[in-house]
């Protein structure tokens, strides 16, 4: 068999990438992005939520580890504001063991106006279990004891207001992987019909596009590019530092693109040639 | 066909709790049962022990990499300036998370002095948030680098199907491009309909056959067919 492979080195390769992503992040060029339906379907979902049920509870799932902090935590940022500007309860979980690190980070990165921890929002910390997952949506103080404070759960207004998790309005989960959606597709949405919305990494959500297509979650948030979308959404542009990596994001993407092509010209020459000897 | 191996009694035994847990699972989420004891509250309850087997896995790979590293140090082998990195990164930052992190035993200071929790505190705040972030984040972002010089090697038009991943692949790149939609609308267009029809399409097929995979595995493993 001929071989056509293409021996280049990669460290001119390297380097360029290394030019296209750091240029327009220095140069701090803003790109106006447009909105997918997937992310816009998180974001009305939400504001018609506050509309037609004010003091509804939201549930959000921190269900990713550090590793993947570009992509979600952003998502995590510009969500958790949008509650905090409008009338909803908020109850933080997370099925990572990193979920409760990084809901404190999210909480100190936004403006919480008004909302009293307690009465708005409480961190109820890591679900270690299946078990857990299933259990609170009956009975939350058996299940959380304490919140991440140390407080004991049964004092807390929000929880007297929504001792039961299945009360929930929206679950939302920021995943990189299992556990995640999965879990609260069988456990929540399945068995109570919660709504339910995702934000995930670029890799994952097209595996959770079939549930879009079907309603069995309300919308997803995909990558970094999903937090810019939204930032422009709730007026915030800035707020998670999603927009201005985006010029970034496009460069580089188009660097790929460019390089797979030139890569298969260079193929087909050396095909066709080969074949002319 | 090689005839089936006689069991002992313990394997007789395990097969037994095999098929018995798997047929309450299997029964207890397709059929409801509240009286005379509510059964899907036992099941869920059961659960709990899967997440103690699995801290004692846990806990036998902490003895045996603490195992392994202090051995590393005490016969001074080779690299055995990592494992004492190794160890100490791994229980100090045990040690900080326990006293003031999300994870913290006595958050509100009722037996760990309040001192301890308040010097404590920024320690593992900047290892975690500085350290620990900065360090995975950037691990994971290499990716970029892979991607990048292997993508024009690997996505080649050799064969019609190579060559139609290619075409979605690219569309699929350019698309998820903001700038892409100042070029051309259309890129992000057909992206969303690349994602939203043949890749559900796909994906359904996929997560269908691996569903109906398991329940193939589940049954012949409590039957002891495999």
């Amino acid at each position: 068999m001929t071989k056509l492979d293409l021996d280049v080195d990669p460290r001119p390769i390297y380097l360029l990438l290394i030019v296209v992503i750091a240029l327009p992040i220095l140069s701090r060029t803003v790109l106006p992005v447009p909105v997918s339906n997937t992310t816009r379907a998180v974001y009305e979902f939400i504001e018609n939520l506050a509309k037609t049920r004010p003091n509804s509870l939201v549930i959000l799932s921190f269900d990713y580890s550090t590793s993947l902090v570009p992509e979600l935590h952003p998502q995590a940022i510009v969500v958790t504001q949008q509650l905090f500007t409008l009338p909803l309860r908020v109850i933080f979980v997370a099925q990572w063991i990193d979920g409760p690190a990084l809901t404190d980070a999210v909480l100190d990165a936004i403006d919480k106006g008004s909302k009293k921890y307690g009465v708005d929002y409480a961190t109820l910390g890591y679900i270690p279990n299946i078990a857990t997952l299933i259990g609170m949506t009956t009975n939350i103080q058996q299940f959380f004891p304490v919140d991440t404070l140390g407080n004991p759960t049964s004092s807390l207004p929000i929880i007297q207001q929504f001792p039961a998790g299945k009360q929930a309005s929206l679950v939302m989960t920021f995943t990189g992987g299992e556990p995640g959606l999965d879990n609260y597709l069988q456990y929540w949405q399945t068995p109570y019909k919660i709504p339910t919305a995702v934000g995930a990494p670029a890799i994952s959500a097209p595996g959770y596009m079939p549930f879009y297509n079907s309603q069995q979650i309300v919308g997803i948030m995909i990558s970094m590019r999903g937090a810019a979308e939204y930032e422009f959404l709730i007026h915030q542009v800035g707020l998670s530092g999603a927009v201005s990596a985006m010029v970034a994001q496009s460069a580089s993407l188009w660097l790929v693109a460019i390089l797979v092509i030139l890569g298969n010209s260079a193929y087909v020459v050396r095909k066709a040639t080969r074949r002319g000897r | 066909m090689a005839a089936k191996r006689k069991m002992s009694r313990w394997e007789i035994i395990l097969q037994a709790a095999i098929f018995t847990v798997g047929f309450f699972y299997a029964v207890t989420y397709y059929v409801k049962v509240s009286e005379p004891i509510d059964l899907q509250m036992v099941a869920d309850n059961s659960l709990a022990y899967l997440t103690a087997m699995i801290l004692t896995a846990f806990a036998i790979g902490i003895i045996n990499l603490t195992r392994i590293h202090w051995r590393n140090i005490k016969l001074r082998r080779a690299d055995w300036k990592f494992s004492l990195v190794l160890i100490g990164s791994l229980y100090g930052m045990a040690i900080f998370s326990i006293i003031a992190s999300p994870f913290a035993l006595d958050p509100r200071g009722f037996i760990i002095p309040s001192w301890l929790i308040d010097v404590i505190s920024p320690v593992w705040n900047f290892l975690y948030y500085n350290v620990l972030v900065s360090i995975n984040t950037s691990i994971f972002s290499l990716l970029a680098f892979f991607i990048a010089s292997a993508a024009y090697r690997a996505f080649k038009i050799r064969t019609m199907e190579s060559t139609i991943l290619l075409i979605a692949g690219l569309l699929v790149i350019i698309g998820e491009a903001p700038i892409s939609d100042l070029i051309w609308p259309g890129f992000s267009a057909i992206q969303n309909w690349i994602m939203l029809v043949p890749n559900t399409a796909g994906q359904r097929g996929i997560l269908i056959g691996a569903a109906l995979s398991i329940v193939a595995f589940s049954v012949r493993r409590m039957i002891r067919y495999s």
